[in-house]
């Protein structure tokens, strides 16, 4: 039996027992079933409750990486999608909550550093409000949980099904 | 700036875990005030815990920190079950061991390589660090994800971990799940001992002082969950009685209780003091690392030479987890029974950074009724503002840049982890008119 070539690795943050934190892991899991097995079987799905460095640095080469969180600095509910390095733009507006030990910049810049680049992806994000443990997710989120799995299922879509198209091992770019 | 009346305000302090700042005035060349502000909110886990079952509390407390969970779970279910005279197998004890050795890994990895060697080698942050020494950065970043994967095996999850029970485990690890990590485990050793050699070969500012050090001791092991309270100048109590010999204050600058002697008197925890005082009981691995070093006398008097504390604490961490692996049985079950019983439950631990205290009343329905929290940053924000007191002259003929970061990497020396305090640390230096 052959292993499965992914083109996609997801990188999903957040913790399930901190309020809005735990939005990612809840549209991914709901978001997966619904695809269909040639683009599912493409995508490496990869759980890291805090994104940390290393996480970036061992994406292949030949993946494209998605990964998705909680934010905080936008509106609650609403969605964004940032190319991976715009994440460590000073002046970004959008901080993911899943990076405790070091600030995101510093996981993105260190991540950047060692692999030599970032990997090729994009970064899908939800704006949260409540994060306390323990918390229930807040009526915003659950408002743009629907956008947020139609955005993080476009993301992969789109670079599984042109993965599929450019054969083993081949990615389009971002 | 010499000579004259100054007030040095550090507004956000960089590279320690939480939110914190310092202040710091300066009179007739004599530091008046030095002042650690803690001012990130209160998180009132204290009062969480209330009204919860032993078992609950245990995985409450793990999210107050996603740096040192595993201290809260073990200060907590050791207190438990000492009130509750539940004895468990020693596999348990040796498992719980390692739990605390995958902690200390990926704790003084991220310190050492990511928080304290920029200081040393002049970059601002760990990117820059990461441009010009990839290798050393990459190495730090596999020392610690050896830490999170042991931690993720044996507590179910890399950060907040959910195994820990009273008398045991939710589940025991399978004697071949944790072979598995052996080869890992064998690359973070030959990795700590790199970074014994590197923290060596970091110049540290000369500056030396008597700290009065406190930590557990326990005659037949490096002290990790169990041991008395010790400290150098002859304290020895049990690790329930911390309150016989230590009491909280409040200050008003800081959102975090102090801790003092109940001589009025600052003390250190952390990797320094454990080094110093339990130094008989360090892996041999790491005690021949610590004697080839000749460092023990500068890491008791030099606050920059935690570094090399830690290091030689990333050698005995992997070298005995390596240990336990290679002599693990699986428990018949993989948790003893227990009753709850009312009471007072209280126990010390040795997190990364030091002894951390927990105290529980337990009512007659065996659940939670107060609690007691005593991390140590906590207990070591007066250490700290005492050194800085004594170090801050030595940097007033410096610019100001410099003078900020000579001060910021002392405090960094301490590794402080605010966000367990309570999270925060900011300097500013303005001259103020003089009296």
């Amino acid at each position: 039996m052959n292993a499965p070539i992914f083109a996609v690795r997801l990188l999903v943050c957040g913790n399930a027992d901190r309020g809005d934190d735990g939005a990612a892991l809840a549209a991914v899991a709901h978001l997966l079933p619904r695809i269909e097995d040639s683009i599912r079987h493409r995508i490496d799905v990869r759980r890291c409750a805090q994104l940390d460095a290393t996480d970036l640095i061992d994406v292949p080469s030949h993946q494209v990486c998605v990964v998705v969180d909680t934010v905080v600095g936008i509106e609650p509910g609403t969605i964004v999608t940032l190319p991976l390095a715009e994440l460590a733009a000073a002046d970004s507006p959008v901080a993911p909550r899943s990076s405790h030990a070091l600030p995101i910049g510093q996981v993105i810049g260190i991540a950047a550093a060692i692999r030599g680049q970032l990997p090729d992806g994009v970064f899908v994000g939800i704006g949260g409000r409540r994060f306390g443990f323990g918390n229930r997710r807040s009526r915003a989120i659950t408002g743009g949980m629907r956008a947020f799995e139609r955005a993080i299922e476009g993301e992969v879509r789109r670079f599984a099904s042109a993965a599929l198209v450019a054969g083993p091992g081949g990615h389009p770019g971002v | 700036m010499h000579g004259s009346d100054l007030r040095f305000q550090v507004e956000n302090l960089t590279r320690v875990e939480g939110e914190g700042s310092l202040h710091l005035l300066i009179r007739d060349g004599a530091v008046e005030e030095a002042r650690l502000q803690i001012f990130e909110a209160p998180r009132y886990f204290e009062a969480l815990v209330a009204g919860r079952t032993p078992d609950e509390v245990l995985d409450i407390v793990a999210r107050i920190c996603g740096i040192c969970p595993v201290a809260y779970q073990m200060s907590a279910v050791h207190a438990f079950e000492d009130l509750f005279g539940v004895e468990v197998e020693p596999p348990t004890h040796a498992l719980r061991r390692l739990l605390y050795c995958a902690e200390w890994i990926e704790s003084h990895a991220l310190h050492v390589y990511l928080l304290h060697a920029p200081d040393f080698l002049g970059y601002a942050s760990a990117v820059e660090l990461a441009r010009d020494h990839r290798d050393l950065v990459a190495d730090g970043l596999r020392l610690k994800k050896a830490g999170n994967h042991l931690l993720s095996v044996l507590g179910g999850r890399p950060i907040h971990p959910v195994s820990v029970r009273v008398g045991g485990w939710s589940r025991a690890p399978r004697r071949a799940e944790l072979l598995a990590l052996r080869p890992e485990l064998e690359e973070a050793l030959r990795l700590a001992k790199a970074t014994v050699e590197v923290a060596l070969s970091l110049v540290p500012p000369a500056f030396e002082r008597e700290p009065r050090l406190v930590a557990l001791h326990d005659p037949h092991e490096y002290p990790m969950n169990r041991g008395h309270i010790v400290s150098s100048d002859g304290l020895a109590l049990p690790p329930q009685a911390w309150g016989e010999a230590f009491h909280e204050v409040q200050v008003p600058w800081s959102n975090a209780l102090q801790s003092r002697g109940n001589d009025g008197l600052p003390y250190l925890l952390g990797p320094a003091a454990r080094i110093v005082l339990d130094h008989d009981q360090l892996h041999p691995l790491a005690a021949e690392a610590l004697h080839a070093s000749g460092a023990l006398e500068s890491i008791r008097r030099n606050p920059y030479r935690s570094i090399v504390a830690r290091a030689i604490e990333l050698v005995h961490a992997t070298a005995e987890a390596l240990d336990i692996i290679e002599a693990y049985v699986e428990p018949d079950a993989p948790a003893v029974p227990w009753t709850a019983r009312p009471g007072t439950a209280a126990w010390a631990t040795e997190a990364p950074r030091g002894l951390l205290f927990h105290r529980y009343e337990i009512g007659e329905d065996g659940l939670v009724a107060a609690s007691t929290i005593i991390p140590p940053t906590s207990q070591n924000q007066a250490a700290i503002e005492a050194d800085i007191a004594t170090f801050a002259p030595r940097v007033l003929d410096l610019p100001m840049d410099a003078a900020t970061h000579a001060l910021e990497q002392l405090i960094r020396s301490y590794d402080p982890c605010i966000s367990c305090a309570t999270h925060f640390l900011d300097l500013t230096i303005e001259p103020t008119v003089p009296a």
